[in-house]
């Protein structure tokens, strides 16, 4: 290493001096803030002279009298002015986009206009005003190439990210995760504070994965913080309030009319004609009622082909619009404190938000959540840097454990209790009833409020992300550079179950209630996570410039970049519970009669390797790059050899030959390029080793052979990726309009080899399977951005973004040639993962259009002599006996729910210090399984019922009709009940107004004193929504976070909200 | 200056390089044994312990089956199709089906009008068997609980043998061994015992497709039991016997019932099974006086009042068995509007008056009437937790959601063991003796009935209270789908089938029929799983996996 050093320097010294000048120039180059740009070039034309801005941005050059000096920096216009004494150099910012600096997947900086894969970059300011804070939530749309959906509203929840296709099953879509060059994988992106983020790059594809190794494989997102900049020291202050309600755009909601016996007054009454009237234990079974009367219990015969449910709830029971019960409007409220600033060779930065976020479930708290963060660099000396950056984070929410993150049951079960049950009637003792049963219907009804008397809990996350970082110009050629960084995250959760042993509801039910253990006697659960990640990277790169340092006269530019990578995680769990508790208000641990621990556990993994990556760059014409990295894990083992995969690729940029010169003013900009990386994707960290479990059963160890076996013989995942691409500019008029427009246009491809899954083993094994390296899987995409400058003049401009993202992923093969089927982490639905299919797939019963529905032998179901017997209603068959809906008895592939294309349309308007922007997404093609309605339809609770409909004739809300949605297949009523029905696979397109914001610049107007920023912003988030979906939100999604599979299902999920926010912004 | 900086930069790199050295690497699973650990004296009877509890009763964790569950471990589930069948409980949730599978296919009510089940359950349950439908696949469970508990006896039985003891290291292995044969019995009886065919497997995980009729399939459980008290036999030291068996039975089964079985004891556990393999095999029509002699010996030497069995406890924590969700009872006890199972009118119908161990099990304080299809699912009855029950004691008690409470029989009863001896007597015309059994059962159990023996003396009505006893007596021991089907009960009455006459039906409207027939046609032998064909294709020469009755 050393003589390297020592090489490389003797290469600087060797370099001849320059020539004796005749005047010197000094002078500062800022950019159109007037912050100082460091690193710039000034160079006197027309000669090799030249010299680089320090930190400050100041230069010294000795030039010609009367020279012309060219001043030049990455990212901004290059300027060329008149050499003086003194020159003081304003630099525009480059606009012609594509001139942005790319770190993300290349290693250092580059300019966008050289670079050969797409990389996408999102301005701090580009990145909507959530008042969430969440970085995840701005990114929402603002990612060409990217899905991004916000499948639940609860604060706090994670989002789904898929770049570029599905990779890997087990592993999902999460994409890597870097904070300012180091990896971070403890703590979700959602986490991370908006307010001190500068820029976000996304790199999509594998072509990166010479940089990031195995873990790149599903893309990467990189945040840069904000840094302090030359001048005075700057302080801003931001503040807004939120007012959040849940979305409902498909109007889900109870039925308000019923269809259950009544007498002539249209009293509910039983089979003997007995008013029905709420129980002492709050159900509306049969026994003794309040009224000391004995009832039968509710009738409601919903197979009837006569039942009518079109009767008003006007006597006896009345109508709860349990919605209104079950959710309110919430605050959310947001503050941030940024002081920044640089002198010299030092800069800081910091920034301490404070954010919380109340639910929109009542009565169910908030989350709080804290981000500090500091980033401070200085100049040691010339070219050594040394920076530091550090974010904290703590976040805690008392939400209740029934309504949080991920929980859907509870929510479920308020849907799906009947809506004559009021959630707020009470017991004689003041208890809320647990269990809303009416026998027959709401059967699974559960009053929520029970959960918020007897449940409570809270979830407190720490989360450090430090990172230091040396750098070292040695030279012109070298630069060496080291990072560390660590990553930790330390979760707390804690769930309370309160004694429930005398509510009465309980005893009357002989019921078990909710709890660990056996229920009601109450108790406690306390689980610990922590991880700890740690990541180093240290990388050597060499530039070499031919024409200028070796006066080849070739104009090739070469970049070496060496790095060494080192990860490590450790993640631990640690869950006790205690069991039983006393009936007095005290609750913890100690109060508990016994106490167990039900997971101590520990999962270290380790992997490091080197790569090597070069670059040729033609001039400003084309370039090549190559490269491999190599490296070891843990999940193999100490004897395993290093995986090694390549890349390479390359750009051409044909607006620089010189054919081209005449279409230069029309498009200045053309580009192609092309990439091809391959990444591999290791197994877990002990999928290899074959162990047995353990567990205590009585007072005893026992071991056990785990259901699913692992596997000794795995073999890494590789993903293999190609892409082709083009960026162009388009000069389309002189004028104010349409000025100019950019356009980027990215195609893909990859496949996935040895995808591990695991895959079924014949119970007679003695296990349900094992692990392998199972499935191929291929995919492929089209982005496209399209940037529009719509109008610009002197007060009034206009932009417009288009993004576009087209992508599809399938099975191409699985080893063991069987299907495989999958539960959906909702807990219903099946996907069955077939090769050949599409990923993703629900199967179920189809429904008949018409009396020609065959089965999958090709006989028909319905003979030629009972044609008669059906009807087409609204578009589907029904008997015309029983009213009720013909479904298939056997199960079809739904085909793909994923969306055939997502887009985004950003409009960016600013008029003499107003702005007004607004980002429309839409996403289309996709479906989801309405499950939530298919429950409702269970006991006739869904709005649907009331809903009447032709058959026949006759005109009514046909409770058979609807019940047979639910239970029947062809020529059994009853015998699908819970079975899948495309009836409620439904199409989740969507149209959504994302983001709205107006912003008044005071300043612009009248100037106070010590003020630099006063702006009042008014936001919108999720106003409107154009879906055919009959669910409260199209784009919410029950399924396991980020799975490669599992998107397509809505099972009681908390919708997203619609937020106005109302913001100041301050700058001193 | 700078020269330091390097040195440190260079420094910096070269430490990071020493400790990434691939030592690093050598991360085990530091969570788990190995299966190495399990090959010591400790290992080996945590491994008995876990092959039983868990791997057998709670093997079964996929969330495509286990999603759909209500309750937990295989005594919620797989008895509980057994006592659908056998028209003990009905279920109204479509969770696994449960309720479906046990819709009779017609009933004629009191005044002659055929109700008809419009999605018969024979082929429901067959629709059903795919893998592809996952949770909803009956012939699933019941299959995978005992191969997962048969390859776990396996494991213990491959490495028993190279284990070191210390002690009296025969009688421990012996110890262990009897526990494996055993339990491979029971599992082997199970499955010969309900499915068409089954696979004869005796290694460790891995298998074979040479599926082999149900008759063979209780040959192997025969011979197994065989193994089980051949090893019984050679255990000559009681103390280190009773040491692993300590181990091996739960701590909170070790009581009631349940406990430390001694050898003895233990055979005639094995003989009573052996008994039930012979009874439940054959239909009461087809068993000959040499078939009802077979039972009667072995019954004779099964098990005895006083015997120990095996049980199944709930306990506070660690418990293999869950108070409220582990079984039949618990998921019974309570409302029938808000129970999973609901108990039938058919088996109330079974308790003779004046029987005291219905008024300790039974109220009728709510009525359920199935308004979601399922004919003869209504029911007026109450099961009751004996531990809130205002009736006198829990002698003779079902059922308990209290931790603890609830005795669950596993394998055999002195109760099962005495109706075998009183099934076979009366067959074979002692009559007298056969009814003293029925009433030893009745005794035990507190019934307060008055004696039969001597009062009844026709052979069809002595049978008629056996019939009812094990109705009654014999309740929530996973032995009534067996016997409806021995009695002709679930087959078709227009293929020769009994079915059920003169039964009490509440329609779903209220109504109560009192002398209504009914045609139930389930299939007899299930057809081997899907999940098992599809992965496991049977090999040229195995026996039918598909029962051709339909």
């Amino acid at each position: 290493m050393r003589k390297i050093l020592t090489l490389l320097m003797c290469i600087v010294l060797g370099i001849a001096q320059l020539n004796a000048q005749s005047q010197t120039a000094t002078g500062k180059v800022t950019d159109d803030k007037g912050a100082a740009v460091s690193g710039a070039t000034v160079t006197e034309k027309g000669t090799k002279n030249g010299a680089a801005t320090s930190s400050d941005g100041s230069f010294t050059l000795k030039v010609k009298q009367g020279a012309t000096l060219v001043i030049s920096s990455l990212g901004f216009e290059t300027r060329e002015v008149a050499a003086a004494t003194v020159v003081n150099v304003q630099l525009a910012t480059d606009v012609k986009v594509l001139s942005d600096v790319v770190v993300t997947g290349v290693g250092y900086a580059t300019s966008k206009k050289k670079l050969p894969i797409s990389v996408e970059t999102i301005g701090g300011d580009k990145l909507a005003a959530t008042s969430t804070t969440s970085v995840a939530q701005a990114l929402v749309g603002k990612v060409a190439g990217a899905q991004i959906t916000s499948k639940e509203g609860t604060p706090g929840a994670p989002l789904n990210i898929l770049l570029r296709g599905i990779n890997s099953l087990r592993g999902g879509t999460y994409p890597m995760i870097l904070v300012d060059g180091v990896e971070v994988r403890a703590t979700d992106l959602g986490t991370l504070d908006l307010n001190n983020v500068d820029r976000i790059e996304v790199v999509e594809g594998a072509a990166s994965s010479t940089i990031y190794g195995a873990q790149g494989a599903n893309g990467v997102i990189q945040v840069f913080t904000k840094r302090g900049k030359e001048g005075q020291t700057k302080i801003d202050f931001s503040t807004s309030y939120a007012s959040s309600s849940f979305i409902n755009s498909g109007n889900l909601h109870q039925a308000t009319t019923h269809g259950f016996l009544t007498d002539a007054n249209n009293n509910v009454v039983d089979k003997n004609g007995v008013i029905l009237a709420i129980k002492p234990d709050g159900t509306l079974t049969s026994g003794v009622n309040i009224n000391g009367q004995t009832q039968a219990g509710l009738v409601w015969a919903s197979t009837n082909p006569n039942t009518d449910g079109s009767k008003l709830y006007d006597h006896n029971l009345k109508y709860y619009d349990h919605l209104a019960q079950l959710f309110q409007s919430a605050a959310t409220i947001n503050n941030s404190l940024s002081i920044s600033g640089a002198a010299g060779k030092n800069d800081f930065a910091m920034t301490l938000t404070h954010n919380h976020q109340e639910s929109v479930i009542r009565d169910n708290g908030a989350l709080d959540r804290t981000n500090f963060s500091a980033n401070v660099g200085t100049e040691l000396f010339k070219g050594f840097k040394l920076r530091s950056i550090t974010q904290l984070v703590y976040s805690k929410n008392n939400f209740n454990p029934y309504f949080t993150a991920g929980v859907s049951g509870t929510f479920f079960r308020a849907l799906n209790t009947s809506p004559f049950f009021d959630f707020n009637w009470k017991d004689a003792n003041g208890d809320y009833p647990y269990s809303l049963v009416a026998t027959p219907v709401s059967v699974n009804g559960y009053n929520p409020n029970y959960y918020k008397e007897y449940v409570f809990g809270y979830d407190q996350t720490i989360d450090v992300i430090q990172n230091i970082q040396a750098s070292y110009k040695v030279n012109h050629f070298l630069d060496l550079e080291a990072k560390y960084g660590i990553n930790y995250e330390n979760e707390q959760q804690n769930v309370t179950y309160k004694n429930q042993t005398q509510n009465i509801n309980l005893i009357s039910l002989s019921s078990a209630g909710i709890g660990y253990f056996n229920g009601k006697e109450g108790s406690i659960g306390n689980f610990e996570y922590n991880t700890t990640f740690q990541n180093a990277l240290t990388t050597a790169t060499l530039h070499l410039d031919l024409a200028k340092d070796f006066h080849v006269k070739v104009p090739i530019v070469s970049n070496t970049q060496v790095g060494y990578d080192y990860r490590k995680n450790v993640y631990k769990q640690y869950y006790t519970y205690g069991d039983g508790l006393g009936l007095y208000p005290i609750y913890n641990m100690q109060q508990t009669s016994t106490q167990t621990i039900s997971s101590d556990y520990v999962r270290p993994f380790v992997t490091f390797g080197t790569y090597l990556s070069e670059s040729l760059d033609w001039g400003n014409v084309a370039g090549i790059r190559g490269g491999f990295r190599s490296d070891y894990s843990s999940a193999f083992g100490s004897g395993s050899t290093p995986q090694t995969f390549y890349n390479g690729n390359a750009y051409f940029r044909i607006s620089q030959l010189g054919f081209w010169d005449k279409l230069a003013s029309v498009i200045p900009e053309f580009k192609l390029r092309g990439g091809y990386g391959e990444a591999g994707i290791q197994p877990g960290a002990f999928d290899r080793y074959v162990t047995l479990s353990t567990r205590t059963i009585g007072t005893n160890l026992a071991f056990y052979t785990p259901s699913v076996q692992s596997n000794p013989n795995l073999n890494v995942e590789v993903s293999r990726e190609s892409e082709i691409g083009t960026d162009l500019t388009v000069n389309l008029s002189k004028g104010k309009w349409f000025s100019n427009a950019t356009f980027s246009g990215t195609y893909w491809k990859r496949t996935s080899k040895d995808v591990i899954y695991q895959v079924d083993a014949p119970p007679s094994t003695g296990g349900a399977g094992y692990l392998t390296n199972s499935f191929s899987l291929s995919s492929n995409g089209v982005t496209f951005i399209l940037n529009l400058n719509v109008v610009k003049t002197r007060d009034f401009n206009w932009d417009f973004t288009a993004n576009f993202n087209h992508q599809s992923s399938q099975i191409d093969a699985i080893s063991t040639g069987q299907p495989i089927v999958v539960t959906s982490g909702a807990g219903y639905g099946n996907y069955v993962l077939q090769a050949g299919s599409k990923i993703g797939q629900l199967y179920g019963l189809k429904t008949f259009h018409d009396v020609n529905q065959t089965k999958q032998d090709g006989s028909l179901y319905i003979s030629q002599a009972n044609v008669g017997k059906y009807q087409v209603v609204n578009g589907i068959l029904v008997d015309t006996a029983t009213r009720g809906i013909q479904f298939t008895n056997q199960n079809y592939s739904y085909g793909d729910p994923n969306p055939k294309f997502n887009m985004a349309f950003i409009n960016n308007f600013s008029y003499k210090g107003i702005s007004l922007s607004f980002q429309l997404d839409w996403v289309h093609g996709s479906h989801l399984y309405n499950q939530m309605k298919e429950w409702m339809y269970r006991d006739g609770i869904h709005g649907d019922y009331g809903n009447k409909i032709t058959i026949n004739g006759q005109t009514a809300a046909f409770s058979a009709f609807y019940t047979s949605a639910y239970a029947d297949m062809f020529g059994s009523i009853n015998g699908a009940r819970n079975s899948i029905k495309d009836y409620f696979f439904e199409d989740a397109s969507f149209l959504r107004l994302r983001n709205l914001s107006i912003g008044f610049d005071v300043l612009r107007y009248t100037k106070i004193k010590y003020f630099k920023k006063l702006q009042f912003v008014l936001t919108g988030r999720n106003l409107w929504t154009l879906t055919k979906y009959t669910g409260m939100d199209p784009e919410t999604s029950s399924g396991t976070t980020n799975s490669g599979f599992d998107r397509g299902v809505d099972y009681a999920t908390t919708p997203n909200n619609r937020t106005y926010q109302v913001g100041l912004n301050i700058g001193f | 200056m700078k020269n330091k900086i390097l040195y440190i930069i260079t420094a910096t790199v070269i430490l990071l390089g020493q400790s990434c050295s691939k030592d690093e690497l050598n991360v085990q699973n530091p969570n788990s044994p190995t299966p190495a650990s399990a090959q010591t004296e400790s290992g080996i009877e945590a491994l008995g312990l876990g092959a039983v509890y868990q791997n057998g009763f709670n093997g079964i964790s996929d969330s495509r089956y286990t999603g759909s569950w209500l309750g937990s471990d295989y005594f919620f589930l797989g008895p509980a199709y057994m006592d659908l069948l056998g028209d003990v409980i009905s279920a109204e949730a479509a969770n696994n089906i449960t309720n479906q599978i046990g819709v009779p296919d017609y009933y004629i009510d009191d005044k002659g009008n055929t109700v008809s089940n419009t999605a018969p359950a024979l082929g429901v349950a067959r629709l059903n068997n795919s893998r592809t439908k996952a949770g909803s696949n009956m012939y699933f469970y019941e299959w995978a609980w005992m191969y997962y508990l048969n390859n776990a006896c396996n494991g213990i039985l491959a490495i028993v043998d190279g284990t070191t003891f210390s002690g009296d290291a025969t009688t421990k292995k012996n110890t262990l061994k009897a526990w494996a044969y055993f339990w491979k019995g029971y599992a082997y009886s199970h499955i010969g015992s309900l499915y068409y065919a089954g696979l004869i497997k005796d290694n460790y995980v891995t298998t074979n497709n040479n599926f082999v009729s149900s008759a063979a399939m209780i040959t192997a459980a025969n011979a197994n039991f065989d193994l089980a008290i051949a090893a019984l036999g050679a255990v000559p030291t009681t103390a280190d016997y009773n040491k692993v068996l300590a181990y091996l039975i739960p701590t909170p089964c070790q009581v009631g019932k349940g406990g430390l079985l001694t050898p003895t004891m233990w055979i005639h556990n094995i003989n009573t099974m052996k008994a039930r393999n012979l009874l439940v095999n054959k239909t009461v029509a087809t068993m000959t006086s040499t078939d009802w002699n077979n039972v009667l010996t072995l019954a004779n030497s099964g098990i005895t009042s006083t015997d120990l069995v095996f049980t199944g406890r709930s306990s506070a924590t660690n418990s293999w068995l869950s108070a409220t969700s582990g079984s039949v009872a618990a998921l019974t006890v309570g409302n029938p509007s808000s129970t999973t199972y609901k108990i039938s009118e058919r088996l109330i119908q079974d308790y003779k008056t004046g029987d005291k161990r219905f008024a300790t099990n039974f109220s009728n304080a709510n009525l359920y009437l199935n308004q979601k299809g399922g004919i003869t699912y209504s029911t007026r009855y109450t099961l009751l937790d004996v531990a809130s029950s205002s009736t006198a004691g829990t002698l003779g008690g079902v059922a308990s959601k209290v931790v603890g409470n609830y005795e669950l029989f596993i394998a055999g009863s002195y109760e099962e063991n005495e109706l075998m001896k009183a099934e076979a007597n009366i067959m074979l015309s002692n009559i007298a003796t056969g009814l003293t059994s029925v009433d030893n059962v009745r005794t035990y159990q507190g019934s307060g009935l008055a004696a039969t023996s001597g009062v009844i003396t026709d052979p069809a009505l002595a049978y008629e209270e056996l019939r009812k006893e094990r109705r009654v007596g014999l309740l929530f021991r996973g032995l009534s789908f067996y016997d409806a089907r021995r009695w002709g009960v679930i087959t078709d009455i227009a293929q020769g089938g009994t079915g059920r006459k003169n039964c009490v039906v509440v329609s779903t409207t209220g109504t109560v029929n009192v002398n209504a027939t009914i045609n139930y046609h389930f299939l007899d032998y299930w057809d081997v799983p899907d999940d098992e064909i599809s992965l496991n294709p049977p090999s040229a020469n195995s026996a039918p996996v598909v029962n051709p009755k339909k």
